[in-house]
């Protein structure tokens, strides 16, 4: 190429005595000159392996300046020498200073001259990138943190999490506040968080930080009371509210509204009516609760005392679910919902009351009420002698408390796990509880409670189909660890019933959850081959045995969904599943589908989940049409909603094939369009751990969906619940009142890397907040009239009035 | 697509599917259109497509992400390989194939696709003439069906139960070359810049995309070679084709003149169609003063559809839809005469001139025509090379030839430079006659 400077293009004849020359000389500025100049030469003259380059390079002391005088191409190439060099020391255990001091040399040539990537990609190859910091300023630091932070999900450890570290570090001392409190959540470490609300004292700010940690349902101890009021996300209805208000959407909706039955094509034979209406009516009340969630009004249940009467219209466990749906229509607000449930909380009816406790727990979910209400109301009917009430008690904490990791509900729940007399019911829904509530935090005293009594108890109930759910809550406790959970692993082999193989995959799936690991992944396709030779030699086993590989396959979708090559690879994997699988491998495939792309409609995913929603297998038919429920969750999805009419009068005459057609529109119009059951926010960074414990749980629950929600634990269904979340963008004035902006909202572009200054949206519309952010959008504020204090606008962003603004004009 | 019960679910007959399309129900909604009838024609389907990785650049997150996929295509070859050990499909695969066979039945008919009316209903005509309505087969691939496709139709019922593909014009894969020219760079003397910016232009930008991407800019989609006759541009284009590993079409402008109202730019159409589908590639056109000169009104019928193949190669050189990899180089010698619009800058974004060799360029010229030839000692290529002809680098090969000629005709073993002498003046000579007879004109 064009690298080597014309005249010395004539000295290749020489190189070779050139290079005789040099050991001939004598030491000194001559000679040190010349290693200069053969330096240069090596690049492209010497043979490949040599690293002459480097070698002359490291004869001739020079500055960052002389190095560069010499060009891009020759940094690069010494940069690529100095790569190869490294790994040849460190075997031949060689000191590595020299070459790590001109590397750092390199790095602010680089920095300066716009290749931040390959700065960043030296100092990975000599494992020194902690030394990055001191040569970013303020002109560079966000294109290297962001090509920093893009690589994360794809290094291997302990690489990616000193990445992290020194991105955060970087934004922390360049005061890019929300950006680092990303990345400390992302850590998922305390002390950095607390690291970011002490590097500032404005009160906005900290609100501003507080919004992005709730989102997260983080909660830290804060010293001002209006910044904690801003965690534990108080006024989230108040907003979500002004935001229905502004869409125009307040009107509720009735089921009849989303199943669109005259758009249907039914027989009207004489036998259309032959449908189970006891199911249909349980259906129309999950619609309506998933519908108008959060919005306080419906025209079913909570209109007046005489519309209640739609809660007889249900048997037994339905009305639990019901009234439960109650509280849905009137999520996240606090006093509100409990006004109204307090009604039922007297009912003669079992179950009604069962529905109100159940209705606590929802009804507080993602937000936190100093009154505690929830623990209050709850923690008497712990140790009631009525099963559903007990029932929905535990539920109800764990609903209300995910995340928190508040010990009192240790305290109470524990005692549930540990008692080997109680039934499997209760102690595998209070485990449950206890892994959303401690989701991600490795609880020593519960772990060990749970392991104990899998140990303790008898085979016969550990065979028992809610034992599942006590895997389940442990492996919850260690989300997104990693190797932290080997030790529990490790015990587990210990247990030989097949609860302990189970329990082993579903630690292990959620301890890697999100991190894109390919040796996981590798192991969970094993794990999937395998059955083939047992089928061959035993003949056919027994019914849920092959259980742990259904938890394989959710678990390919865990933890490929941390980063997009994944994702989408992943899905060629499922083909091949399904061609493949068997039995709960099979029933697995189209929930870990739906899970990959939660509320994210792509037409290539729910194109062959509607392929399979017609599939021979019953189970896997039914898995696959409320996974299209979940990948258009709050979408309003058009194609998805004819999809789903023309399954409606498929199975017109299969009960509980319709039964999840109906929970599937519903999740389909969830919040009337307006949220997302995603577990990813904030510019899809950041894995919610509450968010996918609670989807996770309704479909471990799935994958034997006949024993479950249809049967009659469909009140499972509302674990959803944590996982919902508004996806809307609200911008607020000081006062954190909301105001009107106008925003551009278009289409995230990747822009890692590129050249300039890309736009990051393509093919943007202006909207005046509040807007809906659908999935992979993006917003930016139009003029500078405010500046946001978040980097990333989503969710509800706290505006200051731009003080620059006048002086440009 | 497959909203239709594909396969055969158990218990529920699917008779039903025909009857309900009739009745109009209140508020009708029309449904979201549905994406048969828009082939796709770009690369291979989604579902097996590989994901596209950001960014272009040369760095360690490309090269991290390009393992990824290689990682995951590992496991997935790991994962079918194991099963295929433990089960067999090929049994169920071919007896799966014999039922498709079996529906099918023999003879099947061939019609054409008219109208697509929904996911599972067509309008085929048959060649016998009439138009039928029929279903299709949930086992066709409906990605393929569009209409004016060939079909398949069932013996009897007329079901469409296949999709003949529809190969491009058979002139036109005739167009692309499958054995390289001999020629190579080292056959061209001189042209240095020339060879430069042909290689910045169109080579670089298929080999190396990530270095366009780094400065910002977009790749030149074309150039065009122009220049006095002879001059090597011909020569030029084969060389890049001998060099490259991209597919390379060659047309001369001519061949896109055809007889019929309509076939040269469906020509022009199918040549850009079948450059996208083997991309990276490269389209050569010769000569296009052909069709390329400048617009004008015309009554000829003739003229004004040649004026339409030059309007649908602008609209292929820089349209609506983007190309790809497919580069466009165009060789004339009457660059005056285009028309303005097809060599603006984004269709053409660069003009490379060939000019007459100078000194330095006829002594290359010389040394390659006459490395190969039996040279006698008394010839001094500088006596030809410091005169003053004005000679292109065709003459200088004619001279030599002509010279290897005159001493064929004595049988003699060598070239002298008598022959050489001689060669050059009959070669001046008949240049000459050609430029005189300008004057008496």
């Amino acid at each position: 190429m064009t690298a080597v400077p014309k005249p010395l293009k004539f000295l290749r004849p020489h190189y070779q005595e050139l290079t005789d020359l040099y050991d001939k000389w004598p030491e000194g500025e001559l000679q040190s000159a010349l290693a200069d100049v053969m330096s240069v030469l090596g690049m492209t003259y010497a043979d490949s392996g040599k690293r002459d380059s480097l070698r002359y390079r490291l004869l001739a002391p020079s500055t960052s300046e002389e190095i560069g005088n010499w060009g891009h191409e020759y940094v690069r190439h010494l940069a690529l020498e100095i790569g190869e060099e490294h790994p040849v020391r460190l075997e031949k255990e060689q000191p590595i200073d020299d070459i790590k001091n001109l590397a750092l040399q390199l790095v602010p040539f680089f920095l300066k001259h716009n290749a931040e990537a390959d700065a960043v990609d030296l100092l990975l190859e000599l494992e020194a990138i902690e030394e990055l910091p001191p040569f970013v300023d303020k002109d560079t630091y966000a294109r290297v943190c962001l090509y920093m932070v893009s690589c994360v999900t794809l290094l291997v450890s302990p690489d990616d999490q000193a990445f992290l570290r020194t991105a955060f570090n970087i934004y922390l001392s360049q005061k890019q506040l929300t950006q680092a409190i990303a990345l400390a959540i992302r850590l998922d470490d305390h002390d950095s968080i607390r690291a970011v609300f002490d590097a500032t004292d404005d009160v906005l700010m900290h609100k501003q930080l507080a919004f992005i940690l709730a989102r997260q349902q983080i909660s830290l101890e804060l010293s001002n009371e209006e910044v904690q009021e801003c965690l534990s996300n108080t006024r989230l209805s108040e907003y979500f509210l002004f935001l229905a208000k502004e869409l125009n959407v307040l009107e509720p909706k009735v089921p009849e509204d989303i199943y669109k039955s005259h758009l249907e094509h039914t027989r009207g034979g004489p036998d259309s009516g032959l449908v189970d209406s006891a199911k249909q009516n349980l259906a129309a009340s999950f619609v309506n609760a998933f519908v108008n969630a959060g919005f306080g009004q419906d025209k079913l249940m909570v209109v007046d005392e005489e519309a209640s009467s739609w809660i007889y219209k249900n048997k037994d466990a339905g009305m639990l679910s019901a009234t439960a749906g109650v509280a849905s229509i009137l999520l996240w607000d606090v006093e509100q919902g409990l006004q109204q449930l307090d009604k039922y909380m007297y009912s003669s009816e079992e179950y009604i009351k069962a529905g109100s406790l159940l209705g606590i727990g929802i009804v507080n979910t993602s937000v936190h009420n100093e009154s505690d209400p929830a623990l209050a109301l709850l923690s008497e009917h712990i140790e009631s002698r009525s099963v559903p009430l007990r029932l929905s008690a535990i539920i109800g904490l764990g609903l209300a408390y995910a995340g928190s990791q508040r010990q009192d509900i240790a305290g109470l729940l524990l005692p549930l796990v540990a008692d080997t007399s109680l039934s499997m019911q209760l102690s595998a829904l209070a485990t449950l509880s206890l892994g959303m509530t401690f989701v991600g935090s490795c609880n020593g005293d519960v772990t060990e409670t749970i392991l104990q009594t899998l140990l303790e108890r008898e085979e016969a109930q550990l065979s028992d189909k809610w034992a599942r759910f006590m895997s389940l809550g442990l492996g919850l406790l260690y989300m997104g660890k990693q190797d932290a959970a080997d030790v529990i692993i490790e015990t587990l082999k210990a247990i030989e019933h097949p609860i302990g193989r189970n329990t082993q995959v579903l630690v292990d799936i959620c301890s890697f959850a999100g991190t894109g690991n390919v040796l996981k992944i590798q192991q969970l396709l094993h794990l999937c081959s395998e059955k083939s030779d047992a089928d061959k030699e035993e003949g056919g086993e027994e019914k849920g045995d092959d259980l742990y590989q259904g938890y394989a396959v959710l678990g390919l979708a865990i933890i490929a969904m941390g980063e997009d090559i994944g994702s989408e690879m992943i899905l060629r994997q499922f083909g091949h599943l399904m061609h493949y699988g068997e039995g709960s491998t099979r029933r697995a495939v189209p929930l870990a589908m739906g899970l990959i792309s939660a509320s994210n409609p792509e037409m290539k995913v729910f194109d062959t989940l509607s392929r399979y929603s017609h599939d021979a297998d019953l189970d896997v038919a039914v898995n696959a049409i409320f996974s299209m429920g979940l990948v258009g969750a709050g979408t309003n999805n058009a194609r998805l909603a004819q999809l789903l009419r023309q399954l409606a009068s498929y199975y017109s005459k299969e009960a509980n094939s319709l039964f999840m057609v109906r929970i599937a529109q519903g999740l389909l119009h969830l919040g009337k369009g307006t949220m997302t059951l995603s577990p990813f926010h904030t510019d899809r960074q950041i894995l919610s751990s509450v968010s996918l414990a609670g989807l996770l749980t309704v479909l471990v629950s799935l994958i034997d969906a006949p024993s479950f929600i249809l049967d009659s634990s469909h009140y499972l269904l509302y674990f959803l619940m944590p996982s919902v979340h508004a996806r809307y963008l609200i911008t607020l004035d000081a006062d954190l009142q909301p105001i009107q902006v106008n925003v551009r909202v278009g289409q995230a572009v990747d822009i890692v890397g590129q050249a300039g200054r890309p736009k990051t949206i393509t093919g943007w519309v202006t909207h005046s907040t509040p807007v809906l952010l659908g999935h992979g959008e993006r917003a930016e504020l139009e003029n500078d009239e405010y500046v946001a204090l978040a980097s990333t606008l989503e969710g509800l962003v706290v505006l200051k009035k731009n003080e620059n603004r006048a002086e440009e004009d | 697509m497959g909203q239709g019960p594909s396969g055969l679910p158990p218990g529920l007959p699917d008779e039903n599917n025909n009857n309900n399309k009739k009745p109009e129900k209140p508020k009708y909604e029309p449904p979201p259109s549905t994406r048969i009838g828009k082939k796709k024609r770009k690369g291979p389907d989604s579902s097996t497509k590989l994901p596209t990785v950001f960014p272009t650049t040369r760095c360690k997150l490309k090269l991290l992400k390009m393992e990824r996929i290689k990682d995951h295509l590992l496991l997935e070859e790991e994962f079918v390989q194991n099963q295929e050990r433990l089960k067999p499909t090929d049994e169920k695969v071919a007896e799966e194939r014999s039922r498709v066979d079996d529906m099918r039945g023999t003879p099947m008919g061939v019609g054409s696709m008219e109208e697509i009316i929904d996911d599972d209903h067509a309008i085929v005509s048959s060649t016998t003439g009439p138009e039928y309505y029929v279903s299709i087969m949930s086992f066709v691939d409906k990605d393929l069906l569009e209409p004016g496709c060939s079909v398949l139709l069932h013996h009897k019922g007329m079901h469409v139960v296949g999709v003949l593909a529809d190969d491009t014009d058979p002139i036109v894969s005739v167009m692309k070359l499958d054995k390289a020219p001999t020629e190579s760079y080292a056959d061209i003397g001189g042209l240095e810049t020339q060879v430069q910016e042909i290689k910045e232009a169109v080579e670089l930008p298929l080999t190396h995309p990530e270095l366009y991407e780094e400065m910002g800019i977009k790749p030149p989609k074309g150039v065009i070679l122009y220049g006095a006759p002879g001059t090597g541009k011909t020569l030029l284009a084969k060389a890049v084709a001998n060099q490259t590993s991209a597919t390379f079409l060659r047309i001369v402008g001519s061949e896109l003149i055809q007889k019929y109202l309509g076939d040269g730019p469906r020509l022009v159409r199918q040549i850009f169609q079948v450059a996208a589908d083997h991309a990276p590639s490269i389209v050569f056109i010769d000569e296009i003063d052909a069709i390329g000169t400048k617009r004008y009104d015309s009554t000829s019928g003739g003229e004004r559809e040649i004026q339409r193949t030059m309007l649908e190669l602008l609209n292929q050189l820089d349209g609506f839809d983007d190309r790809g990899d497919v580069k466009v180089i165009m060789a004339t010698n009457k660059i005056e005469s285009l028309d303005p619009a097809l060599i603006r800058p984004g269709r053409i974004d660069r003009k490379i001139l060939f000019e007459n060799p100078d000194q330095n360029t006829k002594r290359k010229i010389f040394g390659i025509h006459t490395g190969k030839m039996n040279l006698s000692d008394d010839v001094d290529l500088e006596e030809f090379v410091g005169a003053k002809d004005d000679l292109s680098g065709a003459d200088i090969k004619a001279i030599c030839s002509e010279a290897g000629l005159l001493a064929l005709r004595e049988r003699r073993m060598q070239v002298t430079a008598t022959d050489f002498r001689s060669a050059r003046e009959r070669v001046m000579k008949n240049k000459v006659e050609e430029n005189l007879e300008g004057l008496y004109l």
